[in-house]
């Protein structure tokens, strides 16, 4: 029948998914897109290490956790606000200005996929078990030049990442909820309110929770950058050079922005849906429970000793993953940023659990007859 | 519904005005009556006159040399009679070119100045508005009326500035006091929304209830019929866009400074699925005396997908009175909006700033003296006195998550109006407020002003 036919002919976005799970791919064999970014785990990662090891053998370790690849199709490509503000860009530097871009950097990354260069990659891809469909796609002559081979590669990436309904699926219990089909528990309604409010947890001051400007369901970002303070984290192996600084848009990965020292520290802000899935929080993955995230936002500046390493005298070394001159650049001026020690947090522990049942209704794939949600839920297999 | 203190204030005040009309026809003003429209008849045939002279004459390269002056007010203070009969009659005919015949120009424009007393880093001087206006006349039953608006000076990408079309209808004229129009028209509601030059009222800043309440200048395009009757009545009914509820914005300080003035749309790539109607009724079976009021009504969820205030309405009405017996001009205004079905949308926006307001409403009471007057000059002190509130009642939520009320504003104006004459106009007053919110413009300020129109 020409409809299934049709249904069935491989597209770009087709050819993407087929990619996005290929593994032959990488350089050791065993790793694919998927490998990360695990699609039942809301696309990203399933394992608790801060960091994934990646290369020919597998044992080259990364220096970011894994973000998750949903709604990211929404994201612009960097700018700065009239008013400085750096925003959008993907990666969690925004050093990538579209999924295009974004697609073609692990392919060749020394510690993921870890390919040499682009022919190794046309090369295996003209091996792949839907070369033929690669090539009634793009043209016969397709692998004929190693740059257009990888160009319609990560082009496919990018398609499927932009158009597959999995990524950006809006299925979770707060969408039912924002739809008027569902009401939400008095828990569940509390911790709303309290990651709204400016003077609690001010969450939405850059985790907005409206509909944006054209009707459609919030993202849980402002694709804005912030500087919180995350701890160092030892679990990186990177770290273990005292010299060695991750300061997301200002380097070392990101180039463009070395001079602008005022921004050294920033990363992105990440969408919030599928947050309460994760396996570790924040940029460097420090923390390995949402509680212990909450904790950290409002109690870094009452209880700073519970965060850095504390000398002899027992004081913190606060904002320790900073080079001390840049320490000035971390974000005190915000609720819930804005205490000392000895005032009390803006949440406790209970406001903070309240949050945490608020967070859990933006996981994808509610079920409203089991009450459950599952990101998996929606993904269609490769 | 309780009967809020300005409504009552204002019906007493009607009914006041209503049995006091013999005082009103005594004998001093009836004669200020009768001395002002001697003047405007002056002016007319003077008018008249240069007019047809203009048509056998060659006409000057320069149209600003054509132009020529009527006093539109012979008695020096602004006069809602004249203005309700329409700008365009109000506004100076210029004499053009065969080209150019049936078309007119106009303009008006205000500079403020606002110094805060408790915060004087924040004053500020803005060049408010300057409007060009047009009226094309293409037969004697039809013309088109349009109004083009530039804010705060400049208007580019890089600034806050705005240009904005106001007005753009064409009107016919179906009898001598009965006729349509069609396009971006001007909600016929409250003094001032169709009346708003700078001439046309007291204090530098508008008064806040035809600004937070009624959202001053609210425009809609659609459909309307206008006329007026031997006994002084003039109505005005129409059907058009409306709101767009989808607007709101929980987390800007815009939905408290005016609930409507947040989500009107103003006719740019507007959500016109749910239609809104609006209706104005007016007497001035007495000279001097103005009494009405108007209702405007309709969805504005706009049929937006899983909208939860989708089925919301809004229903806004409001009832004024002026009265104008000699050298005084008093009125008074009362207008109430509330917007259905928010409870579940609020809840949405739980933990917010800036919820839907479930009733909004606001009233004021003026007073101006033409204390002194010589030539075409005047000046007129006055006072006023307003409430109003953009967050006077919100839908019930579960127990621990409602909204509580917004406090009301009271704010006390007093000033003078010095007209150099009836078309420019110097202002001066002072605002007292009773509670100060930075982020909505609240707080005691002295204020200059310069407008004009031609």
């Amino acid at each position: 029948m020409p409809a299934a036919q049709a249904l069935e002919a491989p597209s770009p976005a087709s050819l993407g998914r087929s990619i996005f799970h290929d593994a032959s791919l990488s350089a050791s064999g065993q790793m694919s897109c998927a490998s990360c970014h695990v699609p039942a785990r809301a696309h990203a990662q399933s394992n608790t290490l801060a960091v994934q090891a990646g290369g020919s053998n597998l044992d080259v370790a990364g220096f970011r956790a894994v973000p998750s690849l949903r709604y990211l199709n929404f994201d612009l490509p960097f700018f700065f606000e009239k008013d400085g503000t750096p925003t959008g860009g993907f990666n969690r530097d925004g050093r990538a200005d579209d999924l295009i871009e974004q697609a073609r950097r692990p392919f060749l990354a020394p510690h993921e996929m870890a390919n040499a260069d682009a022919a190794s990659v046309a090369e295996k891809l003209s091996h792949a078990s839907y070369a033929d469909d690669f090539r009634q796609v793009f043209g016969a002559d397709i692998f004929a030049d190693v740059e257009t081979t990888f160009l319609a590669a990560v082009f496919s990436v990018a398609s499927f990442e932009s158009t597959a309904r999995e990524l950006r699926p809006f299925t979770s219990k707060f969408d039912l909820f924002l739809h008027g089909r569902l009401k939400l528990s008095t828990q569940e309604l509390r911790g709303f309110a309290l990651f709204n409010r400016r003077d609690k947890g001010n969450c939405a001051g850059c985790h907005p929770s409206t509909r944006q400007a054209d009707g459609s369901p919030p993202v849980f970002t402002d694709y804005t950058y912030d500087n919180l303070g995350v701890p160092r984290n030892p679990e990186i192996a990177a770290n273990a050079d005292p010299a060695y600084f991750d300061l997301g848009l200002c380097g070392p990965d990101r180039i463009d922005l070395v001079e602008r020292r005022d921004l050294c520290g920033q990363f992105k802000v990440p969408t919030l849906r599928n947050v309460a899935t994760r396996q570790v929080w924040f940029h460097n993955g420090y923390f390995h429970s949402l509680k212990e995230t909450l904790h950290f936002y409002v109690e870094r500046d009452t209880d700073p000793e519970r965060w850095y390493p504390v000398d002899a005298a027992g004081v913190p070394d606060k904002f320790d993953d900073l080079p001390a001159p840049l320490r000035r650049n971390v974000n005190t001026q915000e609720p819930p940023y804005d205490r000392r020690p000895g005032q009390a947090p803006r949440l406790n522990d209970a406001e903070i659990d309240d949050v945490i049942a608020f967070l859990n209704t933006l996981t994808d794939g509610y079920d409203a007859a089991t009450g459950t949600a599952d990101p998996g839920r929606d993904v269609v297999s490769p | 519904m309780q009967q809020h203190p300005f409504a009552r204030a204002a019906l007493a005040l009607a009914l006041g005005m209503a049995l006091s009309s013999a005082a009103h026809a005594d004998e001093v003003a009836l004669k200020s009556e009768i001395d002002a429209l001697r003047a405007e008849v002056a002016a007319l045939q003077a008018a008249v006159k240069q007019m047809q002279a203009g048509q056998t004459q060659a006409i000057a390269a320069s149209p600003a040399a054509a132009v020529t002056p009527v006093p539109v007010d012979a008695g020096g203070s602004p006069s809602h009679a004249s203005a309700a009969s329409s700008a365009v009659a109000t506004a100076p005919p210029v004499a053009r070119d065969d080209a150019m015949a049936g078309t007119n120009f106009w303009g008006y424009g205000e500079l403020n100045y606002n110094h805060p007393t408790d915060d004087i880093g924040d004053t500020q001087a803005d060049l408010r508005r300057a409007v060009i206006g047009f009226t094309h006349a293409f037969d004697d039953s039809t013309r088109v009326y349009g109004e083009i608006e530039w804010e705060h000076a400049v208007a580019s990408a890089d600034d806050q500035g705005e240009t904005e079309v106001e007005q753009l209808y064409v009107e016919h004229s179906l009898a001598g006091n009965y006729g349509v129009r069609a396009g971006l028209m001007l909600i016929p509601l409250g003094l001032l929304n169709e009346h708003h030059e700078p001439t046309n009222y007291y204090g530098v800043e508008l008064n806040f209830v035809e600004n937070a309440i009624i959202p001053t200048t609210w425009r809609e395009g659609g459909l309307a019929m206008y006329g007026s009757t031997d006994a002084g009545f003039s109505w005005n009914v129409g059907v058009g866009t409306g709101p767009d509820l989808g607007k709101w914005d929980p987390s800007s300080d815009e939905g408290r400074e005016s609930p409507l003035g947040s989500i009107h749309q103003e006719l740019q790539l507007a959500k016109a699925h749910d239609l809104s109607g609006f209706g104005a009724l007016n007497w001035q079976g007495i000279p001097g005396l103005l009494v009405g009021g108007g209702v405007f009504a309709g969805k504005i969820g706009q049929d937006t997908p899983d909208f939860p205030a989708d089925g919301a309405q809004l229903v806004l009405g409001e009832a004024h009175v002026r009265w104008q017996p000699g050298p005084f001009d008093l009125s008074a205004l009362y207008t109430r909006g509330t917007i259905s079905d928010t409870q579940a949308l609020n809840l949405t926006y739980l933990g917010q700033p800036t919820p839907v307001p479930k009733a909004f409403w606001g009233g004021y009471a003026q007073g101006a003296w033409r204390a002194l007057e010589w030539g075409q000059s005047s000046l007129v002190p006055f006072v006023r006195y307003e409430e109003f509130n953009t967050g006077a009642e919100y839908a019930q939520q579960p127990p621990g998550f409602g909204t509580p009320a917004l406090p009301t504003e009271r704010v006390w104006t007093a000033g003078a109006n010095y007209y150099l004459n009836p078309n420019v106009v110097f202002k001066v007053d002072y605002q007292h407020f009773n509670y100060d919110d930075e982020a909505l413009g609240y707080g005691n300020r002295f204020d200059l002003g310069l407008g004009y129109q031609f």
